[in-house]
């Protein structure tokens, strides 16, 4: 029998191209722990980072258990933190389970001390992640602000990672102001203040007055007027002398801006949104506000625009509790 | 005779691609919409919206198709300088002046009109806003 070579060519070429295929990339290999104290960084926070809010982060840090173990943790500001800044004292797991963080404590809550906080360990760790809140102080606005973390370990190591610069918007916030009608009842923009009836307050500072009224046939409910609307609106309420501000409203619903209202919306006001809104041929009144909704705000002099989020109505209290992102325009 | 049957067959053949592309010349008006035979002309639904994108209507609208009005009760203190009107209107009907945003309704001395024109183009009907403020 004579065997045509030509006629196994394709199988041969086949064979050769598995073969081929089949090769094993030999230029991998596994990577070997490095054998000191390490750390990482991540910015958990997002979007505009203004004055009296937080910015946070989760700092990282681990040796190897034979190289001895963590001493303290170190965060440096380059502006001083406001009250309320702190490092972790807690390192957290995500229980699967019950779908929540559970935080391990590893030592004592952090010291600030000018631009530095320390979390020094007290229970015996190797591996840590610790967050880190930095309360945005006034001072820091128009600014930007850079975070220095750095680790020390028993067996002297250290090491330090850098993050930032971040910017810090001009915007002001303030949360959760309680209004109640008849009491607590005045709000100025300028001073970002909610001013109870019987406490002394410049009437020229009066941007807006809660106030809550029924009706049986109108949804009147919970209102801010200014003092300037026209008579009718105001109700039964009568304004303190001087008080005139005709304040412009734009009424807004399911604005629910993350930072004041703390929900689980993505959605965050900037400076470019206060810049874009046309305040011409507003009126001074709204009534029948409701949770969740909110209303852009101009003072009479044009100075300031605000964003007013409605976290609460209470129909019984005759109350609702509001934040406020304060942009100044000019 | 084969060579006469292959040529004629083509000529076929170019004839009919021809006449697939001829263009279908269905009437269409100045705004791109389809001119059709329908002759019904109504508003069948009326909405108003405030700034918020919220309704501002306390009531149903009454619409009263022979009469050419709609009249509408909004909320008291409803803005009524900046409410965006929406009209449901019968098939293939449109709406002069067309809406493009927040409408001043404001002059309740001097009701706003919308024109609805049907589907033909041939028949049109105004209505009358006519807004009402919730009383107090």
């Amino acid at each position: 029998m004579r065997i045509n070579f030509r006629s196994y060519t394709p199988a041969l070429l086949g064979v050769m191209l598995l073969a081929a295929s089949c090769a094993k990339d030999d230029t991998y290999k596994t990577p070997i722990p490095k054998d000191q104290l390490q750390n990482d960084c991540i910015k958990r926070s997002t979007g505009p980072n203004i004055s009296g809010g937080y910015i946070e982060f989760a700092y990282a840090m681990a040796l190897p258990a034979a190289k001895g173990k963590l001493v303290a943790a170190q965060v440096e500001a380059s502006i001083a933190g406001a009250a309320g800044t702190y490092l972790e004292n807690k390192s957290y797991y995500y229980e699967n389970s019950l779908q929540v963080d559970v935080g391990i404590p590893i030592g004592d809550p952090s010291v600030t001390t000018g631009n530095t906080t320390v979390t020094t360990f007290t229970k015996d760790t190797m591996a840590a992640t610790l967050r880190y809140f930095y309360r945005i102080p006034d001072e820091a606005k128009g600014k930007s602000v850079s975070f220095t973390f750095s680790a020390k370990s028993s067996n002297g190591e250290n090491v330090s990672y850098k993050m930032g610069p971040y910017e810090i918007s001009t915007m002001d916030m303030k949360l959760d102001l309680n209004m109640t009608d008849g009491d607590s009842t005045y709000f100025s923009i300028a001073d970002m203040k909610v001013y109870a009836k019987n406490q002394a307050v410049d009437p020229a500072k009066i941007d807006l007055i809660y106030m809550y009224r029924t009706s049986a046939t109108a949804s009147l409910k919970h209102a801010l007027v200014a003092p300037g609307a026209p008579k009718e609106y105001l109700q039964d309420f009568v304004v303190p002398g001087g008080a005139a501000n005709v304040t412009k409203l734009v009424k807004a619903y399911n604005l629910r801006d993350q930072q004041l209202a703390r929900l689980q919306y993505g959605v965050f006001i900037t400076d470019a949104d206060f810049k874009a809104i046309d305040f011409n041929n507003q009126p001074s009144y709204l009534f029948n506000l409701k949770a969740e909704g909110g209303t852009w705000v101009e003072s009479a002099d044009g100075k300031y625009r605000a964003f007013i989020y409605i976290n609460k109505v209470d129909d019984t209290k005759k109350s609702m509790v509001i934040s406020v992102k304060r942009y100044q325009v000019k | 005779m084969k060579k006469f049957v292959i040529i004629s067959g083509l000529f076929l053949l170019v004839a009919g691609m021809i006449s697939s592309c001829k263009k279908n010349d269905l009437p269409v008006d100045e705004d791109g919409l389809l001119i059709t035979t329908r002759t019904d002309c109504y508003v069948s639904n009326f909405e108003l919206l405030g700034a918020d994108f919220q309704t501002v209507r306390s009531k149903a609208p009454v619409i009263d198709t022979a009469a050419g009005t709609i009249t509408q009760e909004v909320f008291y203190g409803a803005d009524l300088k900046n409410l965006w009107p929406q009209l449901t209107l019968a098939q293939d009907c449109k709406l002069e002046p067309k809406i493009t945003g927040r409408t001043d309704f404001s002059d309740l001395a001097n009701p706003r009109q919308y024109t609805v024109v049907s589907g033909n183009r041939q028949v049109r009907k105004t209505y009358k806003i006519i807004i009402t403020v919730q009383q107090k």
